[in-house]
């Protein structure tokens, strides 16, 4: 494994020099605070942020994707023909990213690429995707990521991982796609001594988070059993069903697929979409299984924590980033609802 | 901009304002054809969804006529209108959309001369602004 | 505003016990500090958790559309009059409730209370005028007045409209020099530079519908955006989608919006679309000298008319 490390006052011109061959995205300054997204050549990733409130999430699942184009127009060439859209394969990396928000990704991967089905949009965005991750020294106090499997310091899914240690940048590089950003930076080789440094930012950031959610029992209880709890009306009574934590959340996959059209020209969309809309589960028929509004949200929190705890038997769906926590308008809190959910006691 | 001929959404309630078009198009009163009208029963139906829908899918122009307040076929339905046209037109300039886009007017069924000289008002200021800018629909691109 | 709460408490377990309500809609804490969450008690023993202060930014209103049976709830000046909107509009019926009444000073801006704190906030404490910030190593006393959220500055009833027990005195009503200041701020600005000032004010929102769901005259079956014969609205993220609906939004509001300010707190990126709501508001003061929700006689603005109603705009 190469240790490398980099001045922050190099870090710019580190920068500029790797997209000559990479697209970036990363987070920036934004109206007074940070947002993560695509950047534009020249744009420089700011490491120097606490969080962002949009999750990374769009550099794998964009909130609006065209699939594929269309015209009726009888004259244009191509016409009554879909014209799917070229894949761009252009190499890119999502540098600054948390390493509890790389895992989230890799929860992404497990919905769009499976035996059954490769979602084509999403894997050419991951694929070539190289995740230059930044360890959180100072996890805010929502931050429970490490009790969900990750943490602030999680290497698990990251290509290389930074940490800030005084005026430098110490890393590791992990996977050969990091190699290649590292030299294409122009990242300097590190002494031997930083992968003990790292470890030990790592156990103080670890040391620093002090909420924990537990599921362990959640998985020997059946699904009817917490289906049928008697808490779910008391805990989506505040509920606005709005779509706040699912758009904030790292992990949550939900998208609609909408045709648009204008005149002759078209084009098939896909788009983010929330389970707590009211139309979410309505059938063609006008039947809804989930007409009423605690209905839906506790078939979020059994999604994340019960139904994909089951299925894919690797921990929750959910990898502690606290944003759904800090951006509910009504104060619902996910960890308070994992933590009813595993203390109920199902009466025989 | 000279040959510029804008598209001007004509909302005309079957009553009152429908009829003034009929008339003045059998008494050969002239107005340049701009209009594309679309017949309600009242100006009462007439919703700020669908005004909006008209200048999202390119139009240059909004116009809406009605019958004259105490005249509507249906007692109240454009009394309503009033009011809402009032909120909708004051929302309309606040947001930055050029206020000339979008016209009212109450005209009787036999106002065909009054029909022309409106359509012609209407259709000169919108010439003036030319093409719609703002609050056009475009499709989704490919990133 | 603390001081309300043991009143609270004692009425709502008052009525609970009676039986004269099956459930008393208020507040919990919230496990944020600057948060209180939508609470709903059924017991005398959960009223226990009942709390008031200046974290309270929902609007209780929302959640009584079309229930049944007797409810209580907490409401401040402006929910009262979304209450009586309500009761109009036939979406609940005055007999099936009992109206607890806070007389309000006001509620906190969540932002302005992320920046005073000097780190991250354990508790905030609201005894009226001042507001009490602490988080770990440090303490600060904040003057409401500092902090008000942007809807209570130009609050004009304060005290409830409609109550069947109000839970201390009246407070004085707020002497406002320029009510809609920040309408007629963008009224100065030239066309184009309104159309800038939207578009970069929209630029964040993600169609996430908070605002819509904050809100408790936002109670259409299917709303306008989810309507797909025809479709009005795209679901994306496109700029003229986004305009649309707040456009929308705030027209289908007029005449029945009493600036609660629910949805700008709900919104979690921080945006200010009451200045579309608040346009409306201006409005229907000016031209019908209309304000909402003051009495039950009296029907939204945009559902009656006067025969005079003022014209000059229309040929």
């Amino acid at each position: 494994m190469k240790m490398i490390s980099i001045k922050k006052s190099d870090w710019a011109d580190a920068m500029k020099k790797v997209q000559e061959s990479y697209a970036l995205a990363g987070p920036v300054k934004d109206k007074g605070g940070h947002t993560f997204r695509e950047l534009e050549k020249e744009e420089v990733p700011d490491l120097d942020y606490k969080e962002t409130k949009m999750s990374p999430k769009e550099v794998v699942m964009p909130k609006t994707e065209v699939m594929f184009t269309y015209t009726l127009d009888t004259k244009k060439e191509g016409h009554h023909i879909l014209e799917e859209v070229p894949f761009d394969k252009t190499p890119r990396a999502a540098v600054g990213i948390r390493p509890y928000d790389a895992k989230a990704i890799e929860i992404l991967k497990k919905n769009f690429d499976t035996e059954d089905y490769k979602d084509p949009y999403f894997l050419n965005k991951y694929e070539n995707l190289t995740l230059v991750g930044l360890a959180e020294n100072n996890p805010l106090k929502v931050n429970f990521s490490t009790s969900c499997g990750t943490g602030p310091f999680d290497e698990s899914c990251l290509d290389i991982i930074l940490a800030e240690s005084g005026d430098e940048y110490i890393g590791k590089v992990l996977t050969e796609k990091g190699e290649k950003f590292a030299a294409a930076a122009g990242f300097a080789e590190g002494d031997s001594g930083i992968e003990s440094k790292i470890e030990e930012l790592k156990k103080a950031a670890e040391s620093k988070i002090k909420s924990s959610v537990s599921f362990d029992k959640i998985k020997k209880m059946t699904v009817l059993d917490l289906y049928e709890a008697p808490f779910w009306e008391e805990v989506g009574f505040a509920c606005i069903n709005c779509g706040t934590c699912t758009y904030a959340c790292p992990t949550c996959w939900c998208f609609d697929i909408q045709d648009e059209a204008k005149g002759a020209e078209g084009v098939r969309t896909r788009n983010w979409d929330t389970c707590m809309s009211e139309v979410y589960s309505v059938h063609t028929t006008g039947h809804d299984p989930r007409h009423e509004d605690w209905q839906r949200t506790r078939n979020r929190f059994m999604h994340k924590l019960k139904y994909y705890l089951d299925k894919y038997e690797d921990g929750i769906m959910c990898v502690g980033c606290g944003r759904c926590v800090n951006q509910c308008p009504v104060n619902i809190d996910i960890r308070k609802v994992c933590q009813q959910m595993n203390d109920y006691e199902p009466s025989k | 901009m000279s040959d510029f001929e804008p598209k001007i959404i004509t909302f005309l309630c079957n009553w009152c304002s429908y009829g003034a078009a009929d008339l003045a198009g059998v008494s050969r009163f002239q107005y340049p054809p701009s209009m594309r009208i679309i017949r309600v029963p009242c100006s009462g139906r007439v919703s700020p969804k669908m005004i909006l829908s008209a200048f999202r899918n390119g139009a240059d122009g909004v116009w809406v006529s009605g019958c004259h307040p105490g005249d509507c076929h249906y007692i109240s339905g454009n009394y309503y209108a009033r009011r809402k046209f009032a909120v909708l037109n004051e929302m309309f300039e606040y947001v930055g959309l050029e206020k000339d886009r979008l016209h009212f007017s109450w005209i009787s069924s036999a106002e065909g001369v009054k029909f022309a000289d409106v359509a012609k008002e209407v259709i000169d200021k919108v010439t003036k602004l030319g093409p719609a800018k703002h609050f056009i629909k475009k499709l989704p691109e490919v990133a | 505003m603390n001081y309300y709460t043991d009143k609270i408490k004692e009425i709502s377990k008052k009525i609970l016990s009676d039986g004269k309500v099956d459930t008393v809609f208020g507040f919990r804490k919230g496990s944020l500090g600057y948060m209180s969450e939508p609470f709903m008690a059924k017991t005398a023993q959960a009223a226990d958790k009942l709390v008031f202060d200046c974290n309270c930014r929902m609007n209780l209103v929302n959640y009584v559309t079309n229930r049944t049976g007797k409810i209580g709830i907490v409401v401040k000046g402006c929910d009262s009059r979304n209450l009586v909107t309500h009761i109009v509009e036939n979406k609940i019926k005055r007999d099936q409730l009992y109206i607890i009444g806070v007389p309000c000073t006001g509620l906190a801006d969540k932002d302005a209370l992320l920046e005073a704190a000097e780190g991250e906030i354990d508790s905030v404490e609201d005894d009226g005028e001042t507001v009490t910030v602490k988080g770990e190593g440090f303490e600060k006393k904040l003057s409401k007045k500092d902090i008000l959220q942007s809807n209570c500055r130009t609050c004009i009833k304060r005290n409830p409209v409609i109550y069947d027990e109000l839970v201390g005195e009246e407070v004085p009503e707020l002497e406002i020099e320029n009510r809609f200041e920040d309408v007629e701020k963008v009224e100065t600005m030239s066309s184009d530079e309104r159309w800038d000032f939207f578009n970069d004010l929209l630029s964040e929102c993600t169609r996430c519908y908070a605002c819509r769901n904050a809100c408790p005259l936002c109670y259409c079956p299917t709303c306008f955006v989810d309507e797909s014969r025809p479709q009005w609205v795209g679901k994306g993220d496109n700029e003229t989608d986004v305009m649309t609906y707040h456009y929308l939004r705030a027209f289908h509001d007029a005449g029945r919006c009493t600036d609660c300010g629910a949805c700008e707190a709900a919104c979690p990126m921080g945006i200010k679309m009451r200045y579309f709501t608040r346009k409306t508001i201006k409005d229907c003061v000016e031209k019908y000298g209309f304000e909402t929700g003051m009495n039950l006689e009296q029907r939204p603005a945009l559902d009656q008319y006067k025969v005079n109603d003022p014209d000059e705009f229309i040929k």
